[in-house]
């Protein structure tokens, strides 16, 4: 309110204003893909907002219903894109519990490494993109230079380097190579080092802490009301990961890694910048696991057997319902899955994270300038492949 | 606590309409009765022993025999979870085009139902009543029907472009899966093949000429 009033203090009487009715997308680069919000503008402030998806809509629930178990996992890949590792663990542990098998100690390590590079790369793209929505270019390159050596480091075992196909249920889908674990040791050390680089030219730049401190503020209770999960909850100082709070892998649960929540370091808890820095947080917490779970990968088996040869020959779990929930770089998705002891679950559903984060976007954009309103969309870090499916 | 202390928490609030505790699938659930659905998830939210602070998931399961509409709610103060499902059974006869399961809304309770129900009412056809803006929210306005029933059938054409689904297969049936429903004969009025579009006969510019086809002097005459 404050905000308007300064705003609207200096119109004089004769100045002639009417609301404005304003497309924000499908097609701009600072909303992250085919989102279109519909904006109500008293001048630069937002009165109304009205968020517009499906634009990606790709029938992924419809498809998992009449594909095998088995052969939905790449498909799952294609929802939250930027974190295709993350998606097929999901997907991978729910047909697991529903089949009642577990996958080896080897590969379960292997899918904590693999997983948790995948969160780097995703939140770099994060880190890199909020700068572009911010006006600074530069921190895009140094995030996609980062991105690419994490690419090229999964794609050895993975045989891809952004939809990954590699996390499968039962296991993994091939071993590594011997010198695939000191290579993302030495990927590490390095990082470690440019992580530093990324604060220095954008987490303390003074203009951008201007630009996102006290914007977008996201109150405890609403973000819980709405359903918000990951960094958007946790930006909002509440301390929930479901890797550390129920470790869905239980590798989670032996090694040592802090939750990083929001402070209201440079404003008010919960605004823009606290949901930023807790992502760059993570990233380091996300090195720390690696390099414990580098030290423990077993030698043995890296795909269940029973389930290698259940790739053969359909797998039909016995009738009865499960539901998974991981915690994706975005947030927590969810899988519930039916069966019905058929060849295909008769209802796949998936819950990603940022659907729901997406839909607290109505609530947040009233009353701030569109320009913070870019910062906000920013800020809750969407990929609209996950919202549409 | 586990699913069983909570169900029992739940059945001593003195609330009617909860059912038995089904710990038959993997993950346990409590039914309860369409009427006594949102006192009994606001009982979960506020009883301090819940604390369902999050309602994680809203989805629906289309069964032979009934509709079950599905919520799976979480606390992250006591670390536990449960799933609730109201049973809307099918009415004799009752198909895609004759039967709407209504429940009650539960966007009071918690916000984010509100784009979870718009999601099931799209594509599962759940109406939630007293949902404060019930709309499409991932298919277009117009659209027709709800895909995720069972008994959908797929359109011939939408928009003017029509769907060729009959051609090429979308996937390989996994073996022993049931045949996929039988698709309608394609409506009236949108044909296999559109003719092509005649060539534009809107003048060039003042006084320059148009682009008849087969006449010269059109952009494909080939003439300039």
């Amino acid at each position: 309110m404050e905000a308007l009033e300064l705003y609207t203090a200096d119109v004089q009487d004769d100045v002639w204003t009417e609301e404005l009715k304003l497309n924000l997308g499908p097609q701009h680069p600072s909303t992250h893909g085919v989102l279109r919000v519909e904006l109500k503008m008293d001048g630069e402030i937002i009165t109304a907002a009205r968020s517009d998806i499906g634009y990606l809509h790709r029938c992924a629930e419809k498809i998992g219903e009449n594909v095998s178990y088995l052969q939905f996992t790449p498909y799952t890949d294609r929802m939250d894109y930027l974190a295709a590792c993350n998606n097929e663990l999901a997907w991978s542990l729910a047909v697991e519990k529903l089949l009642g098998v577990e996958a080896p100690e080897r590969a379960q390590w292997l899918r904590v490494i693999a997983c948790e590079l995948n969160r780097i790369a995703s939140h770099l793209i994060a880190f890199g993109t909020y700068g572009i929505d911010m006006g600074a270019n530069t921190p895009f390159f140094y995030a996609f230079r980062e991105r690419e050596a994490i690419m090229a480091l999964l794609e050895r075992p993975a045989g891809s380097r952004m939809l990954y196909n590699y996390v499968r249920p039962g296991g993994v889908a091939h071993d590594i190579d011997e010198r695939w674990l000191p290579d993302v040791l030495a990927f590490c050390d390095e990082f470690e080092r440019r992580w530093a680089e990324y604060n220095q030219i954008l987490s303390t730049n003074k203009i951008f802490i201007a630009r996102t401190a006290n914007v977008g503020v996201l109150p405890r209770e609403m973000a819980l009301a709405w359903g918000c999960t990951g960094p958007v909850l946790r930006g909002s100082g509440v301390r929930w990961d479901l890797r550390r709070d129920v470790p869905y892998l239980w590798p989670y649960g032996e090694v040592e890694f802090d939750v990083p929540v929001g402070e209201g370091t440079h404003g008010t808890l919960g605004d823009c910048w606290d949901r930023y820095w807790v992502r760059m947080r993570e990233m380091i917490e996300s090195v720390r696991i690696i390099r414990q779970a580098c030290a423990r990968v077993p030698s043995g088996d890296f795909m269940d057997k029973a389930m290698a040869r259940a790739y053969k020959t359909p797998v039909k779990p016995p009738k009865g319902e499960a539901y998974m929930r991981c915690e994706n770089p975005r947030g927590e998705l969810g899988f519930y899955l039916v069966s019905e002891g058929g060849a295909s679950p008769i209802r796949c559903r998936a819950r990603g994270p940022s659907f729901c984060n997406l839909s607290v976007l109505e609530a947040l954009l009233p009353g701030c300038m569109i320009a913070d309103g870019v910062a906000i969309i920013g800020s809750l870090d969407i990929v609209l492949g996950e919202v549409d499916r | 606590m586990k699913e069983a202390e909570l169900h029992a928490r739940l059945a001593a609030s003195g609330l009617t309409g909860i059912g038995a505790l089904d710990t038959s699938a993997r993950d346990p659930f409590v039914t309860v009765e369409a009427g006594a659905l949102v006192a009994a998830l606001t009982f979960l939210r506020d009883d301090p022993e819940c604390r369902m602070e999050m309602l994680h998931n809203v989805t629906a399961v289309e069964r032979a025999d009934a509709m079950e509409v599905v919520y799976h709610v979480c606390s992250l103060a006591r670390h536990h979870t449960l799933t609730v499902k109201v049973r809307l059974p099918r009415p004799a006869g009752g198909t895609h085009d004759t039967w709407i399961p209504e429940v009650p809304s539960v966007a009071g309770v918690w916000a984010a139902a509100d784009w979870h129900e718009r999601e099931q009412w799209d594509l599962l056809g759940v109406r939630f009543t007293g949902h404060p803006d019930l709309r499409r929210i991932l298919l277009p306005a117009e659209w027709i029907g709800h895909p995720l029933r069972k008994d959908y059938v797929y359109p011939g054409e939408h928009g003017g472009i029509p769907l060729e689904l009959d051609a090429v297969p979308l996937y390989e049936r996994a073996p022993g899966s049931p045949p996929p429903p039988a698709r309608p004969a394609r409506a009236a009025g949108t044909p296999l093949e559109q003719p092509p579009a005649p060539f534009s006969t809107r003048p060039l510019a003042a006084g320059g000429k148009t682009c008849e086809p087969g006449q010269g002097g059109g952009e494909r005459g080939g003439a300039h």
